[in-house]
């Protein structure tokens, strides 16, 4: 009778925290979201920017043929935004995707096959005159069709394992077919889409206000009003805001220290989500330079990194923390801690690591106090603290470093002209994808963007292994090669510290979730407000 | 009279001139121009030459410099400046945008300075060497050993601890919300005008006290004249022609010169703009931005010397 009454007690006390929990989850209809937003974008075409200071404020006017699942913490996984679904041929080279019935744009018209036609045109095969950034990433697609008005065809030159990735970037806003037509330029300094929030006003400089749109495809959705981005460059300023309560969240992300600050200031009233971060500084060694042509050399200069005790230090000043490969640690293509760890530069007996670096260096003829130039960029957050870390190590092998900081927009200029000995790179990623990861390291004749100067077939060979592969296995045994010979083998690159991504905002904030990329997760029609 | 003002209006026409050269020539020494810092920027280092190409082509980058210069001349001797090489937009329409903003907060610092400054700088010159000159020497010495940003942060700081309150983050226009723009400008005008009164009371009051040991001073109150009346139509009308010009240039100043406080109350104003425009190596709207801070600086500069002649009868131009 006693076990009776306690499982009836026990019943009763779920039935009463049930509804509450459920209510707790229960999305709230309205409010207006508040988010600084640190950069501001030349124009509004998605088509043809880069920066993130176009996603978060206008991304919620558009939206994609596939997303980034925004429930996903990999921010990895694609899944259907105007396409319904999908299928695909056996021999991977036809993309189907169905769209839903009854989307509109934001002027009334309906959004047909047709307006995905025309903006995949756009990006894959710009008209003279339109300029693509990201023409190049479609390399594989050979024509896009609209057999009718709800079904999409893509044709692809050969099978592709991130085509599906690819058409989940965040950049890729679905455009109205008749305006292209008229004018391709026009979104440039236009808005108009068929996203769940439509466009109030843009004061340049200031602010930009989005109101809800009544005639959203997806039925219940948005949650909010609207919403109100402030461009605010200063970071100080963007924590204030948050921390007066003026705005309720950052989309990039906020240091430890502020991180630290804002939760003993607000306590509950904040809530904080964390992330790595695909963003990653590298050390690009140039190898028309001796001694860096040796293998030896560049061996060396990671064998002295120290990155598990950097992890630990750096993490507390900076906003670098995990120790990476090519892939966001954690994610589906990462190489896991064991085997990372027996990557040169890897260890963890720093010790062994720095002998072997000497006699490396000794071999290579590189005598003791050896003087190099290492290029750095001149932003604050992580670039110094990176590089003055990374003399350090240098030095601890024998190696005597010049640190040459070159203002932030002159350093790529400075950097294509190849004059560097060795110097600080960056990537930053929209989606964790072993395509868009790895590219960045191909031979400068297949990517001018490569700065490390050289060639390497067998690298090339692997990329190319591990893009066609349609098998997850194969593809991850052909990363974990590429790697490999990349940061071990002939250690062309040094990868330093993922960035890691801290987002302190306002408990109201619900519907939300934290990815590796500050370019995802910004349609906000998920997000709602607890008051 | 006549002569000597339309003597110093040409004048400036060869000092525009230099001004326009000398800032076209020193952004193209710059590395890097609007393209690259648009496209190699965040993330973007993958674009191909031939878009780079199409996008200095269309920017007019790909014409010789003369060309280019010509161009631009011709165009703001049409007071046209051109498209900004960054958002494609009007230049007018950008700099009119923060132009409200800008302007007022210089009428509030400078308004501020100027009732601190003249003030205090005469309480102190005429109470030397007692107590209240200690403590206005003291207040100034604080003003100008803080930077204006360093306060506006402490500002900030504090009423956040204190009042749990910011001021507002987007500008309001003066006509739509009084109170709204005043509760986002008093701020920074409190930070800026306490730093430049500081610099205007001390220039008061040693000018004041130059004037105090005068001849004509000593003579009036001889004359058994009441203080009062030889401070105000003797002494501070010859005193204030120094602190004129400092605050005049300072106005000018404060027009595009803010930049650091702008950032610190998130302010859209000219400072910001002009940091970013070079920043982004947007030659024209930084070419536009140089020409109109120059023009405010030669126009202060001539009233302050117009009004010289006013102030002080003595002088006499030629």
């Amino acid at each position: 009778m006693r076990q009776f009454r306690s499982l009836f007690a026990l019943l009763a006390i779920a039935g009463l925290a049930l509804p509450a929990t459920v209510q707790s989850q229960q999305p709230r209809y309205g409010g207006e979201l508040v988010f600084p937003v640190p950069s501001e974008p030349p124009s509004y075409d998605g088509h043809r920017e880069e920066t993130f200071g176009l996603i978060h404020p206008f991304a919620p006017f558009y939206n994609t043929l596939l997303r980034v699942d925004p429930n996903d913490p990999s921010g990895t996984k694609p899944v259907p935004s105007l396409a319904e679904s999908w299928t695909v041929s056996k021999d991977g080279l036809t993309y189907t995707f169905k769209l839903h019935k009854g989307v509109k744009f934001h002027d009334g018209s309906d959004m047909t096959s047709r307006d995905v036609k025309a903006s995949y045109d756009k990006i894959i095969f710009p008209p003279p005159g339109v300029g693509s950034t990201r023409k190049g990433q479609y390399a594989v697609v050979q024509a896009v069709e609209a057999p009718d008005a709800s079904t999409v065809v893509f044709k692809l030159k050969w099978a592709s394992a991130s085509f599906l990735a690819g058409l989940a970037s965040p950049w890729n806003f679905i455009y109205k077919a008749d305006i292209l037509a008229k004018e391709p330029n026009w979104y440039e300094k236009n808005i108009m889409g068929t996203g769940p929030f439509t466009f109030i006003e843009h004061v340049k400089g200031s602010h930009v206000v989005g109101k809800k749109f009544a005639g959203y495809w997806d039925k219940g959705k948005p949650y909010l009003e609207g919403f109100r981005a402030i461009f605010m460059r200063d970071s100080a300023a963007q924590v204030a805001a948050v921390r007066g309560e003026r705005a309720h969240i950052q989309f990039r992300s906020f240091t430890s220290k502020d991180r630290d600050n804002l939760k003993a200031a607000l306590g509950d009233k904040i809530t904080v989500q964390e992330s790595d971060w695909d963003c990653i500084l590298m050390v690009g060694v140039n190898h028309k330079k001796k001694p860096f042509d040796d293998k030896r050399v560049r061996r060396a200069l990671t064998l002295a990194l120290d990155r598990h005790a950097g992890s630990k230090a750096l993490s507390q000043i900076a906003i670098v923390k995990a120790v990476a490969g090519v892939q966001v640690p954690g994610t589906p293509f990462a190489t896991p801690p064991a085997e990372l760890n027996k990557l040169a530069g890897y260890g963890t007996d720093i010790n062994k690591s720095r002998a072997e670096a000497k006699r490396l260096l000794k071999e290579a003829g590189v005598p003791e106090g050896f003087s190099f130039t290492f290029s750095n960029r001149g932003i604050p957050m992580p670039y110094e603290p990176l590089g003055v870390w990374m003399i350090d190590q240098w030095r601890q092998i024998g190696l005597n470093v010049k640190h040459n900081v070159i203002e932030s927009r002159a350093y790529f200029p400075f950097i294509r002209k190849g004059e560097a000995e060795v110097h600080m790179d960056f990537q930053c990623g929209y989606i964790v994808e072993p395509d868009l990861d790895m590219y960045k390291f191909l031979s400068t004749s297949r990517n001018p963007a490569n700065y490390g100067y050289y060639e390497d077939p067998v690298l090339d060979q692997l990329y190319d292994k591990q893009s066609r592969a349609t098998n997850l296995e194969e593809r991850k045994a052909a990363i974990r090669a590429f790697e490999k010979r990349l940061l071990d083998e002939e250690a062309h690159y040094l990868m330093t510290l993922q960035w890691n991504r801290i987002i302190p905002h306002s408990s109201k904030v619900k519907g939300w979730t934290i990815t590796p990329s500050h370019y995802l997760n910004n349609t906000l029609d998920t997000v709602w407000l607890t008051e | 009279m006549a002569f000597y003002i339309l003597k110093r209006l040409l004048a400036m026409i060869p000092t525009m001139l230099g001004v326009a050269v000398l800032i076209f020539l020193l952004l193209r020494v710059v590395p890097g121009d609007a393209v690259e810092a648009r496209y190699l920027g965040e993330g973007g280092q993958y674009q191909s030459q031939e878009l780079m190409q199409m996008e200095r082509k269309k920017l007019g980058l790909d014409q010789p410099l003369w060309k280019q210069f010509v161009t631009w001349m011709a165009g703001l001797a049409r007071l046209d400046f051109g498209l900004s090489m960054w958002t494609g937009a009007p230049i007018s329409e950008e700099i009119e945008l923060r132009f409200a903003l800008s302007l007022q907060l210089a009428i509030m610092a400078s308004t501020l300075a100027t009732l601190l400054a003249i003030p205090l700088g005469i309480l102190a010159a005429i109470k030397q060497d007692t107590w209240i000159d200690y403590a206005v020497r003291v207040f100034s010495i604080a003003g100008l050993a803080m930077p204006s940003f360093w306060l506006g942060i402490l500002m900030i700081l504090s009423m956040l601890i204190f009042f749990k309150w910011l001021p507002p983050m987007v500008f309001t226009p003066l006509w739509v919300n009084p109170w709204e723009n005043l509760a986002q400008l008093i701020w920074p005008a409190l930070a800026v005008g306490y730093r430049y009164s500081a610099v205007g009371t001390r220039m008061m009051r040693s000018s004041m006290l130059e004037v105090l040991r005068e001849d004509y001073i000593r003579t009036a109150r001889a004359k058994g004249l009441w203080l009062k009346l030889i401070l105000s139509r003797h002494a501070v009308k010859n005193a204030i022609l120094p602190v004129l010009t400092i605050i005049s240039l300072e106005f000018a100043f404060l027009l595009g010169g803010l930049v650091v406080t702008e950032q610190v109350f998130n302010l859209n104003g000219l400072g910001m703009l002009f940091v970013e425009a070079i920043a982004r190596r947007d030659y024209t709207l930084t070419q536009a931005l140089v020409m109109l801070v120059a023009t405010f600086f030669l126009i202060v500069n001539f009233v302050v010397d117009i009004a010289y002649a006013w102030l002080d009868p003595r002088i006499r131009y030629r």
